[in-house]
């Protein structure tokens, strides 16, 4: 079943179209990579699904909804949240407290709150930083906090911008184990990264982007081989050496 | 058309430049550092008795001494900027209102300290003197010539703002601080000393509509409050930062100040409630104001 | 809410000893200037909360708090004056009536952030100023003067339901606490409660807030009615004190101003911040203004101005930031014995 659809998004910033005419579908329970160079949309994508933008153009489904242009906070409530590339740990929160607010979307009540947090934070390995202020984590720990903080309004389907980037190698295998782990919850996951090598082994099916186009969708083997995409990422010389 | 229509007219786009001046120091300290001066009536207050003291202890004449003004005020900017406000720079935003509004009320409270609440004017000032202190336009309108003058150096003043900014050297470096503090510090643009120019500049052109003030207007320590109130009203309304913004929203206020109660049939004393709803109306369509960037 | 939590015993026994002090004082010290010091205390105190709950919590700055201040003391005065209406009745007018105001202003006006915010809020003030001061039916800029209760031979008497006490300021001392009580206890179920959580995660950054689904305008909004109900009360409070209101006093910029200043000095923010802005400021101000202020030579403002300089320049977290200066850095990463969440439970149920 069809979790989310995407008709024809186009998002036009005055003359520049960062998203053009993007149509694509998630079904329940999958992964879906989205990949792109720098600059291919992929962000404003995330944003204009997740209510941050106005599309120009264009129909977001969820659930069967529609949601275009609908404000973030009803989109999150209806079981769609995202995170940041950019991390925005609230900072003078404690980790605890972060994912709390995240929590009371689906309860009010302060004792269940902080049990639907310390599970999410026991699950996302966090337990030990629970009382430090969102200003003094690391990068990796920001990163999962973002990630455990959008766990905690019990999402239907989770989209993560670039969680792994910025990461050393340790860390970034500790992220791939969890997102794994969030897939066999049962949690459908939009999954944005441009490092390829990342990607590719974690999703069930490869979206890819290139200067706000839609290039390529498919298996992650068939995307490895397709020409277009091979050019867009390491430049047209490879594919077709001139 | 009416006369006293015209009148109102061209009162209103009178003091709507002198308005736009003040505002355009105000402007310029908040696109620079993203600060808001709330000091900036008292800095007016501090340039007017200044005209009057020159005046009252030396007879000289409040055009005379309008560079002088203007001088001493550029060094208050400076001192502002050395002794406060560098201080606050990295503080949070509700430290750096209070900051400025102590100095404010600082420098007010001082003035009736060292002055008295009392009311001053300068008698027949040179202006009030040249063609009998007004020029007929037509039957029934008239121009005060130092209302005259004193918007013609505003405009001046705001001309040469402008140049400054926009055609120097020295413009370009304020206006690369203005943009990215830190990038400016790497091209060798130290930050420091633009916020020192930046802040006396700004308060040099309060000063120099204090000293045009000072031949028409009364002279007490809180006669900057109105002007301040209406130059944040003119900065908001013509967008943080954007000087053309300073300059069409203070002649609007001007304009809006005494044109709109003469149009719509309300008593003048309600002049600024409707100055803040045009300025209320305006940022509920634009909320960065009219020419603001954010 | 925050980590900066003392155990809870602890907390309770400070609560009670504070709340001992401001209850005994009062009979012990039998003095006109001592108690109109409390009540200005008091007034102030619950004032700066109220501020808090909008300012500090959920980081919206308002430089015009005085208008529902305004709104509280002239519906219940004119209530008074022109319907004999008991200032109790006019104090619930008043808060239904900040409450629309801040239903109507609050939507657009919050669109609007940082200066833009702090200006909008300036103008609405400085409007209700310029009308009030201009409607003769409110009493213009000369203000109303309230009525004086008096007994069947014409003497002025005490009166629980018309809110006045012309024996002794005794009674005016404990209703300022009580309001201060109540909007304290408002302030501290707001912190302790998911609103608390939302309005703090709107001030930390409102994009990521409303990410995970904080419906970021309707937080806003329940701040501003909370803050202007709260506000409106007080104002209803502080006409039957002097017995008089006039437009300057009660919407003038320089009470919006003096509002978020003893929030701000205590620690924006913070629960006791606007408690402790006022026991240090306000005692502050009286002082200097009878020792210093005679014969209006406004030296005892050139003093106060200085020392708004110097708090934003030495101490911009305000007062209950103090202790952090002097604590040695170690707290950062270790995580506390006891988490504090489980504390404020602790104490609400108790």
């Amino acid at each position: 079943m069809s979790l989310l659809e995407v008709t024809d998004l186009t998002m036009a910033f005055g003359g520049l179209v960062a998203n053009d005419r993007i149509s694509f579908t998630l079904h329940e329970g999958e992964v879906l990579g989205v990949i792109g160079p720098n600059g291919a949309g992929k962000t404003t994508l995330f944003a204009c699904i997740a209510g941050f933008l106005k599309p120009t153009r264009g129909q977001v489904r969820f659930a069967g909804e529609d949601i275009t242009g609908m404000r973030p906070d009803r989109i999150c409530r209806r079981g769609l949240v995202r995170t940041f590339q950019i991390v925005r740990a609230l900072p003078d929160l404690t980790v605890l407290q972060n994912v709390m607010v995240g929590a009371f979307l689906r309860t009010h009540a302060m004792r269940e709150a902080r049990q639907i947090a310390e599970e999410v934070l026991a699950f996302t390995g966090l337990e030990a930083r629970a009382h430090t202020p969102g200003k003094n984590l690391t990068i990796a720990d920001k990163k999962r906090l973002e990630v455990a903080r959008a766990l905690a309004t019990q999402p239907r389907l989770l989209m993560l911008d670039e969680v792994m980037s910025g990461l050393n190698a340790q860390e970034r295998q500790q992220a791939v184990t969890l997102v794994r782990a969030i897939q066999r919850r049962g949690i459908s996951i939009l999954l944005i990264e441009h490092i390829m090598d990342v990607l590719l082994p974690l999703s069930n099916r490869v979206l890819v982007l290139n200067y706000g186009k839609k290039i390529a969708e498919g298996s992650p083997d068939s995307i490895t081989r397709n020409p277009e995409v091979i050019a867009a990422y390491l430049g047209s010389s490879y594919a077709s050496p001139s | 058309m009416d006369a006293t229509i015209v009148q109102a007219v061209l009162s209103g786009a009178l003091i709507g430049m002198i308005y736009a001046l003040i505002a355009a120091g105000l402007s310029l300290i908040f696109g620079l550092m993203e600060i808001v001066n709330f000091a900036h009536g008292e800095f007016l207050m501090l340039a007017m008795f200044s005209s009057f003291w020159m005046w009252e202890l030396w007879r000289l004449d409040p055009l005379a001494s309008l560079p002088i003004t203007a001088a001493l005020m550029f060094g208050v900017g400076v001192l502002t900027n050395r002794l406060l406000v560098m201080r606050v720079l990295n503080a949070p935003a509700l430290a750096q209102i209070f900051a400025t509004f102590g100095l404010g009320l600082f420098l007010r409270a001082s003035a009736q300290y060292l002055w008295t609440a009392d009311f001053r004017a300068i008698q027949d000032p040179f202006l009030s003197r040249v063609a009998g202190g007004r020029i007929a336009l037509g039957r029934d309108v008239f121009i005060g010539v130092p209302q005259l003058v004193a918007a013609v150096i505003a405009a001046v003043a705001f001309a040469l703002l402008g140049l400054l900014i926009r055609r120097t050297r020295l413009g370009l470096a304020l206006q690369a601080v203005a943009e990215d503090r830190s990038t400016a510090a790497l091209m060798g643009i130290p930050a420091g000393r633009m916020f020192d120019l930046g802040w006396g500049i700004a308060a040099a052109c309060v000063g120099i509509a204090g000293a045009v003030l000072a031949s028409f207007y009364y002279i007490y320590p809180s006669v900057g409050v109105t002007f301040a109130l209406l130059a944040y009203i003119i900065v908001a309304l013509g967008g943080f930062g954007s000087i053309t913004g300073a300059l069409i929203a203070g002649i609007m206020v001007g304009l809006v100040e005494i044109v709109a109660p003469l149009l719509l049939g309300i008593p003048p004393a309600y002049k600024y409630a409707l100055v803040f709803t045009l300025y209320l109306l305006v940022v509920l369509v634009r909320p960065q104001g009219l020419f603001g960037r954010y | 809410m925050l980590d900066r939590r003392l155990p809870a015993p602890l907390t309770l026994t400070a609560l009670a000893v504070v709340i001992g002090i401001l209850v005994t004082t009062p009979l012990l010290i039998n003095n006109n200037v001592f108690h109109h010091t409390l009540i200005l205390i008091g007034i102030y105190a619950a004032l700066a909360q109220a501020w808090n709950i909008l300012g500090g919590f959920a980081g919206q700055i308002s430089l015009g708090n005085a208008i529902f201040f305004g709104i509280g003391a002239y519906t219940s005065s004119l209530l008074l004056v022109r319907a004999q209406l008991s200032p109790w009745l006019g104090a619930l007018a008043g808060m239904a009536l900040a409450m629309v105001l801040a239903l109507l202003i609050g939507y657009p006006v919050f669109r609007l952030a940082g200066h833009y915010l702090a200006i909008a809020t300036i103008a609405l003030a400085e409007i209700a100023l310029v009308v009030f001061q201009n409607l003769e039916f409110v009493g213009g800029a000369a203000g109303i003067s309230l009525p004086i209760t008096r007994d069947m031979q014409g003497r002025p008497t005490d009166s629980w339901w018309m809110l006045q006490f012309n024996s002794s300021k005794l009674p005016y001392v404990y209703l300022a606490l009580g309001v201060l009580g109540v909007v304290q206890v408002v302030a501290t179920l707001l912190d302790r409660s998911w609103i608390g959580f939302f309005l703090r995660a709107i001030k930390n950054d409102q994009t990521a807030a409303a990410a995970i689904g904080v419906p970021v305008a309707r937080y806003k909004l329940i701040a501003l009615l909370i803050s202007s109900a709260c506000t409106a009360l007080i104002g209803t409070f502080y006409a039957q004190y002097l017995l008089f209101v006039d437009p300057e006093t009660v919407f003038g910029l320089s009470l919006s101003v003096l509002i978020a200043l003893v929030a701000i000095l205590g620690g924006a923010g913070s629960l006791w911040g606007p408690f402790l802005g006022a026991v240090v400021l306000i005692p502050l101000a009286e002082a200097t203004r009878s020792q210093l202020g005679g014969r209006g030579t406004a030296f005892d403002l050139v003093i106060y101005g200085l020392l708004i300089m110097v708090i934003a320049v030495f101490q911009p977290a305000g007062l209950t930031g103090l202790p952090e200066r002097f604590r040695p850095r170690q707290r950062t990463s270790v995580a506390p014995a006891a988490p504090a969440d489980t504390q404020m439970e602790e104490s609400l149920r108790s």
